[in-house]
C-alpha cells in the first residue's frame, strides 16, 4: 500500500484566484457519499420492509426481490463510502449513476402504470413527499453524480491499495 | 479510463456480497424468502371474508381511486381528507365490527398510517390491514 499526497483542493483553487470546480467536486463527493450511505443504512435496517417496496415496482417476483433487498442497501453504503473515502471512486461514481438512471426509469414507468408508490428511499422522512418531489431528488442526485463522472476531481490525499 | 471504471465496479459489486451474505445468515429462515410474510397487524382476504357481516372495509386509496372501483360497501378513509372523511365512517361503524383497511397493494403505506389513526386517535379496536390490498381483492375476482 503506498499513500499519495496531492494538491488540496485550497491550495488549487488559491493559485487559480476562482471559485475550483475541483473544490465543488470534493463537497459534492462528501456530500453525495453522505446521502447514499443514509439510504443506504435505512435500508439495510429493515430489508424486508424494503422487499416489499421494491415487490411494489411489480418488476421482480418475491423471491428475487426478497435477495435484491439484502443485497441493494450494502451496494449503496459500499459505493457512499468509496466516495468519501475516495478509494475506488470512479467505480462507485458509475455503479451509482446506473442505479440512479434505472431507479429513475422503472419510477416513471410505475407512475405511468398507475402504481401507488412508495419507494422507502429515505425511510419516513420522504414518505409523504409527493412524486414530483421524488423525481426532482433523483434527478439532483443522478445530475451530483454525472459531475463527479469527470475524471479530474480527486480528494486531497488518495490511498492507493494497488 | 474503462478498464479501470470496470475493475473498480467489479470489486465494489463483490465487496457488497459480503455484508449482504453475513445479513441474510443473519436472518435465517426470519426472512420471507419465497412469500411476503403476514403482518402482525395484517388480515389475510380469505379470513376476513370468513368474518362475514361483522367485516366493515376501509378504502385508504385516493378518492379517485376509490370512485373507480372498490370493495362493496368499503367506506373511503384517507388521510388527505381524514377530518372530512372520518365522521361518516365512525357513524357507519359499531362496536361489534372488524374493521379492514386496504390500500392498493401490499407495500403502500396509506392502509398501515390509517390502521394505526383509527386505534390511537379514534381509539377503535379490532382494526387490521388487508394483507396484499387492493391487489389481493383484484386477484379473487380474476
Amino acid at each position: 500500500m503506498s499513500v499519495q499526497h496531492v494538491q488540496s483542493p485550497l491550495t488549487r483553487a488559491g493559485q487559480s484566484g476562482a471559485a475550483s470546480p475541483w473544490l465543488v467536486r470534493f463537497f459534492l463527493a462528501l456530500v453525495l457519499g453522505g446521502v447514499f450511505v443514509y439510504a443506504g443504512a435505512l435500508k439495510a435496517w429493515d430489508p424486508v420492509k424494503f422487499a416489499s417496496d421494491i415487490q411494489n415496482f411489480h418488476i421482480l417476483s418475491w423471491p428475487l426481490g426478497v435477495r435484491l433487498a439484502f443485497y441493494l442497501p450494502w451496494l449503496e453504503i459500499v459505493c457512499g463510502l468509496a466516495l468519501l473515502t475516495g478509494w475506488l471512486r470512479t467505480g462507485a461514481v458509475g455503479i451509482l449513476s446506473a442505479l440512479m438512471m434505472l431507479f429513475i426509469a422503472v419510477t416513471i414507468a410505475a407512475r405511468v402504470r398507475g402504481i401507488d408508490l412508495d419507494c422507502g428511499c429515505f425511510g419516513s422522512a420522504t414518505k409523504n413527499l409527493p412524486f414530483r418531489w421524488h423525481l426532482v431528488i433523483d434527478f439532483a442526485l443522478l445530475v451530483a453524480l454525472l459531475v463527479l463522472w469527470s475524471p479530474v476531481g480527486r480528494l486531497s490525499v488518495r490511498v492507493r491499495y494497488f | 479510463m474503462h478498464g479501470g471504471l470496470l475493475r473498480q465496479a467489479l470489486l465494489l459489486l463483490g465487496l457488497a456480497v459480503l455484508p449482504a451474505v453475513g445479513q441474510a445468515v443473519y436472518y435465517g429462515e426470519r426472512a420471507p424468502w419465497q412469500a411476503p410474510a403476514v403482518g402482525k397487524d395484517e388480515v389475510e382476504l380469505p379470513q376476513a371474508q370468513a368474518w362475514g357481516e361483522t367485516v366493515m372495509w376501509v378504502d385508504a386509496r385516493p378518492a379517485a381511486q376509490y370512485e373507480s372501483e372498490h370493495i362493496p360497501n368499503a367506506a373511503l378513509l384517507n388521510e388527505d381528507r381524514w377530518q372530512e372523511l372520518l365522521p361518516p365512517m365512525l357513524n357507519a361503524w359499531s362496536p361489534e365490527k372488524r374493521v379492514v383497511v386496504y390500500c392498493s397493494s401490499q407495500s403502500c403505506a396509506a392502509s398501515h398510517e390509517v390502521a394505526r389513526r383509527l386505534r390511537e386517535e379514534a381509539g377503535l379496536k379490532n382494526v387490521f390491514v388487508l394483507h396484499g390490498g387492493w391487489e389481493a381483492w383484484l386477484a379473487t375476482k380474476r
